[in-house]
């Protein structure tokens, strides 16, 4: 897989996670890439990605700093 | 005409351009012969204690072609005692009044040796002084040069001595042989460094002959290292320049040297903070007229923009020069070719299939002749393609539009404590 269909493919997980009422809530970084933990803005679920690609690991940032300004 | 004079730290020219202090400074004839051509100032070369030089002294890299793309001495300071060095700067100074004569100086360093060789040198009317703590070879092997300049607290030291004789600006040529040029330019303005100028050449070897096995150059079979300066060495030069540029703790203007060729290297060096350029290895490959050619090119490009007065751009691509932690992260840009200028020779294709991100593909079209073309979403923006395409205009590097607002590493740093 390309990495451009990698990053797709961990963008639109994020962004599924988003849409379905998720925040970002923590991020630890590692030599295996970014383990982002969501959580639920009403219930309070949590679900976990690791994201490896350098553009969803911008994507995810991007998304983070845009929460924490709104 | 735009108004093309300078004044650095008080050292007033009719133009931002001087002669470095080396060879062709040596003497009263040459610099004269300079300014006849329409050089704005000269750095005498280096007045010290008389030295000995060897024979076989330069050397230099030819690159696909082109002669003298960077330059190496092993040449020391003058040769010639100091009384006859000044009797010529005094009759250089009487016929040319307005232009810049500034001596440099490199003596050991103790206070009475810099306060002796001030007195006498600001005596037959130079404008200013340039302290040589750059020369990587030779001297340094003696204390001075460039071994008191990657000190600091030297570098202060023989300052504040000179500061206390001088009358004239004094100016302080830093090395580049150091990890980094701002500490001890922060140490010449503590020292009272009324400006400071910068690069001094490179230590260098330039080559080893592969029949004889001798150094290039070498005297009589052996080799020292020597120093680096023309063409090759200007962005790091600029580097420099731009580095103490935008330090707000080196507050006194800059003499740019490293490398300027042509008036588009000055306007790049002005652009990045230095009040006026120093020249040396292009006037040795082409001669003092290649200043007409500066002066007129210069003087274009000012009309060209609509700037009266030379001084009005310095420093002015400063504030864009930063941290990479300040670079947007959410920039993007990606390789376009012009299938109507492209030769097919499919150096882009090797460079990013091999060395880069394998977003060229080699397609055959419908009328069977092949072309080139970039996958933009696979394109990281990295330039190489452009950089080895052999033809002007085959591949244009375009911004692509940001699906995100523009985020640095140090934003993100930021946000990303907040989620721990």
């Amino acid at each position: 897989m390309s990495e451009y269909k990698e990053f797709l493919t961990e963008k639109e997980q994020i962004d599924d996670l988003i849409r379905s009422g998720y925040r970002i809530q923590s991020v630890i970084e590692n030599l295996d890439g970014a383990f982002v933990n969501f959580t639920h803005k009403d219930q309070g679920h949590c679900k976990s990605l690791h994201i490896g690609t350098a553009n969803a690991r911008k994507y995810f940032s991007s998304i983070l700093m845009q929460q924490n300004n709104g | 005409m735009a108004d093309l004079s300078i004044n650095l730290a008080g050292i007033k020219s009719p133009n931002p351009f001087w002669l470095a202090s080396a060879p062709p400074t040596n003497s009263g004839y040459q610099v004269q012969r300079a300014f006849d051509a329409g050089w704005g100032g000269a750095v005498w070369k280096t007045l010290g204690d008389p030295i000995l030089n060897v024979s076989s002294r330069f050397a230099a890299v030819s690159f696909n072609g082109q002669r003298v793309a960077g330059f190496n001495n092993i040449e020391l300071i003058t040769d010639r005692p100091l009384e006859v060095n000044l009797k010529e700067i005094y009759e250089t100074k009487k016929r040319f009044p307005n232009h810049a004569i500034i001596a440099s100086l490199m003596v050991e360093p103790k206070q009475e040796k810099w306060h002796e060789i001030v007195k006498r040198v600001e005596d037959v009317g130079v404008d200013g002084l340039e302290l040589n703590f750059g020369c990587p070879h030779g001297m340094a092997e003696r204390g001075m040069g460039s071994a008191s300049g990657q000190v600091p607290s030297l570098v202060e030291k023989q300052t504040y001595w000179v500061k206390e004789a001088a009358r004239t600006p004094v100016i302080v040529k830093l090395t580049p042989n150091i990890t980094d040029i701002t500490v001890t330019a922060e140490a010449a303005v503590n020292g009272g460094a009324d400006a400071i100028s910068m690069i001094n050449t490179i230590n260098s070897l330039m080559g080893v002959d592969l029949d004889t096995w001798n150094t290039i150059p070498h005297v009589a079979g052996k080799g020292a290292h020597g120093g680096y300066c023309g063409p090759a060495v200007k962005p790091i030069a600029l580097n420099m320049v731009a580095e103490c540029a935008r330090n707000p703790r080196i507050s006194v203007p800059i003499s740019g040297i490293g490398g300027i060729s042509n008036w588009q290297d000055a306007v790049e060096f002005i652009l990045m903070g230095a009040t006026g350029v120093q020249i040396c290895t292009a006037a040795m490959h082409h001669g003092f007229r290649i200043i007409e050619d500066m002066i007129e090119g210069l003087d274009h490009y000012l009309e060209q923009k609509g700037v009266s007065s030379l001084t009005e751009i310095i420093g002015k691509s400063v504030p864009r020069y930063s941290d990479w932690g300040n670079l947007d992260l959410n920039y993007n840009i990606a390789a376009q070719i012009n299938t109507d200028v492209c030769i097919n020779c499919n150096k882009c294709h090797i460079a990013c299939e091999d060395t880069s991100h394998q977003c060229i593909d080699m397609l055959t079209g419908e009328d069977g002749r092949s072309y080139l073309k970039v996958r933009e979403e696979d394109c990281v923006g990295c330039n190489l393609c452009a950089i080895v395409c052999p033809v002007d205009g085959a591949i244009t590097m375009v911004e692509t539009a940001a699906s995100q607002p523009p985020m640095t590493w140090n934003d993100r740093q930021a946000a990303l404590n907040t989620a721990k």
